[in-house]
């Protein structure tokens, strides 16, 4: 699994939603709420064994901040 | 499971309980009491706080908290209440007990009530806690993001916990344990090893089958009726009964013998007959899996748990076997009269603290309230509580700072509210915007609270008390809306509640208020208001 892949799954699971694509931001979709925002963010540190810093956590406003976020951690 | 459960809490619990079939109570709110549930889960923390005398009295108001709100619920629906755990104890000096005596408090007062009221029922949060070390319990960087108490990385372990005690709390208490000998009651075989040769007493592992023995005697005195069901030649047991001396249990503590080599599903359906009791309010125990699943086979409605492979692990079991199957919430007489004593003399130490109703409940709190005008100090705040406020939010419009300003610079008057009680200051927590639109008329644009104030009415004076000052101003006319989202659906009522009249409703749920200011609106005296 990409790591794409293995965000939006990630993501489905913590929004409920059956799916979810690449174009989803915290303003278009109603889900992905503050809360559910940290509950993200707690996934991925698990998931990635990473730890995510509250300003990190903040800007990771849509897929692609997610990802980026997630690059510049992993390499 | 279609279930619907409301959840009083005073953390953020959302990732333990999630949201199917869930709804929240604000943080301390007791006011709201959704009649539209099936059950009712009362799930407080210890709150973080370094005033432990503070602390301490805050949780001895939860126990007042939880009288009035038995008084107010459906009997028949449910109530489940966690007890206390303190995560973070902070001891600024080595005796300072305080809050643990608090959390005792609580705890105790909790159990009696589940003890006295049947739809009550107790959890033991800390044997969900005593899993961890502190320092796990909490993370602090979700807690200060999001005031998630309890750290929200053991939400899965937290989730296979819960299910577990919410499938013991459907469960009805059974009444007979019936037990295999060899190998389950002692060690080794009886027809071969003999009386002295069996294992029981002394060193491991005769020790955990006379642990195991000296607890299901405990049992039996507590009600359980004991039942042996075992392949054996009764005059070997009764031998052993009589002469091996680490025999804690005897032939005088079993209610029920079948002691033959008749197959055991055939010997537990007398026993059943015999002793005039269902099958389902039995627990069979037998070390040999092949009895036990043709027990499960032949007799589904009994309960068959697995029996340990290894001795020492009899004592957990025993534990889980009181946990799943037994435990009752019963309280003796003497026990009772021990609580309402403790009761009385806790009545009497903290008289001042009772409350009869939320009235003087909400008097009780000494709430002060600051309403104060966009500054930008706080304009920050302000912007930042249009951005994550849901519940109590009527429009959910979002504003970055400079949308604020903007409409600031236009003549908007925009008002920020700083609320503080006896437990505490919860800092800028509300905001309204009201634009002008005529030389006599406000809308109300924006207006929103915290959800970790409400239930305190602070609202009704926030609004409340800005209406009177624009009446004084020479405002007249006052028109506001309620746009409907997913989350804010508490609010949907509360323009109607401050007297205004719905004019229309659109097709999406909007709903359109007017009000003329004519009288001044009466405000409650408990509110220590001040306007800067």
């Amino acid at each position: 699994m990409n790591l794409n892949d293995k965000v939006l799954a990630i993501m489905s699971e913590v929004f409920g939603l059956e799916e979810v694509s690449t174009d989803v931001s915290q303003k278009n979709c109603e889900r992905w709420d503050s809360l559910r925002h940290l509950t993200l963010a707690s996934e991925l540190e698990d998931a990635f064994d990473i730890e995510l810093e509250p300003e990190e956590i903040a800007v990771m406003t849509d897929f692609s901040r997610v990802i980026e976020m997630l690059n510049s951690k992993l390499n | 499971m279609d279930m619907t459960t409301f959840i009083f809490r005073n953390q953020t619990v959302e990732p333990f309980f999630g949201d199917v079939g869930v709804t929240y109570s604000g943080y301390g709110d007791i006011s709201q009491l959704p009649a539209d549930v099936d059950r009712y889960i009362w799930c407080y923390q210890v709150p973080i706080n370094a005033d432990n005398r503070q602390l301490a009295q805050e949780i001895l108001s939860y126990r007042d908290k939880l009288d009035l709100l038995l008084a107010n619920i459906d009997p028949h629906k449910p109530l489940i209440v966690f007890s206390l755990v303190n995560f973070f104890p902070l001891r600024l000096t080595g005796d300072e007990v305080s809050v643990d005596q608090a959390v005792m408090e609580f705890n105790r007062h909790a159990a009696a009530i589940a003890a006295k009221n049947p739809h009550v029922k107790w959890v033991d949060f800390s044997e969900f806690t005593s899993r961890y070390d502190l320092d796990s319990l909490i993370n602090w960087k979700y807690y200060l993001m999001s005031q998630t108490l309890l750290n929200p990385k053991l939400a899965h372990d937290f989730k296979a916990w819960w299910s577990g005690v919410e499938r013991e709390l459907t469960l009805q208490r059974k009444k007979c344990l019936v037990l295999d000998l060899d190998n389950t009651l002692w060690g080794g075989v009886l027809g071969e090893d003999g009386i002295d040769g069996i294992k029981l007493g002394g060193d491991y592992p005769g020790n955990a089958f006379s642990y195991w023995q000296k607890a299901l005697l405990q049992l039996a005195h507590h009600g359980v009726i004991l039942a042996v069901c075992s392949k054996n030649n009764e005059a070997d047991v009764q031998e052993a009964w009589d002469k091996n001396p680490f025999m804690a249990l005897k032939r005088e503590h079993f209610s029920s013998l079948r002691i033959n080599w008749q197959d055991k599903a055939t010997n537990i359906r007398d026993i059943a007959e015999e002793l005039n009791i269902g099958l389902d309010s039995m627990v069979f125990i037998d070390d040999n899996p092949a009895e036990r699943e043709l027990v499960k086979q032949m007799l589904p409605q009994v309960e068959v748990p697995d029996f340990p492979e290894k001795p020492y692990l009899i004592l957990p079991f025993f534990k889980s076997l009181v946990e799943r199957y037994f435990r009752i919430y019963a309280v003796t007489d003497e026990d009772r009269l021990k609580t309402q004593q403790y009761r009385a003399n806790a009545l009497r130490r903290s008289q001042q603290a009772r409350f009869a109703d939320l009235d003087s409940y909400l008097k009780s709190l000494s709430m002060e309230l600051e309403i104060i005008p966009a500054d930008e100090y706080n304009l920050p705040r302000i912007a930042q509580m249009t951005q994550k406020t849901n519940q109590f939010n009527l429009t959910t419009r979002r504003y970055t700072e400079a949308d604020v300003q903007q409409r600031i610079d236009e003549g908007w008057r925009v008002y920020c509210m700083s609320v503080k009680d006896r437990f505490g200051e919860s800092g800028i927590t509300g905001t309204i915007f009201f634009e002008p639109l005529d030389w006599d008329k406000m809308g109300i644009d924006s207006l929103l609270l915290s959800c970790r104030i409400l239930g305190k009415g602070l609202e009704d004076a926030f609004v409340g008390t800005l209406f009177n000052q624009l009446r004084r101003d020479g405002v007249r006319r006052i028109v506001a809306d309620y746009i409907p989202t997913a989350k804010n659906g508490q609010t949907a009522d509360f323009y109607d509640r401050m007297g205004m009249t719905c004019i229309s409703v659109n097709e999406d749920g909007t709903k359109h208020y007017e009000l003329a200011l004519e009288e001044p609106i009466e405000i409650k005296d408990y509110y220590n208001i001040r306007m800067l």
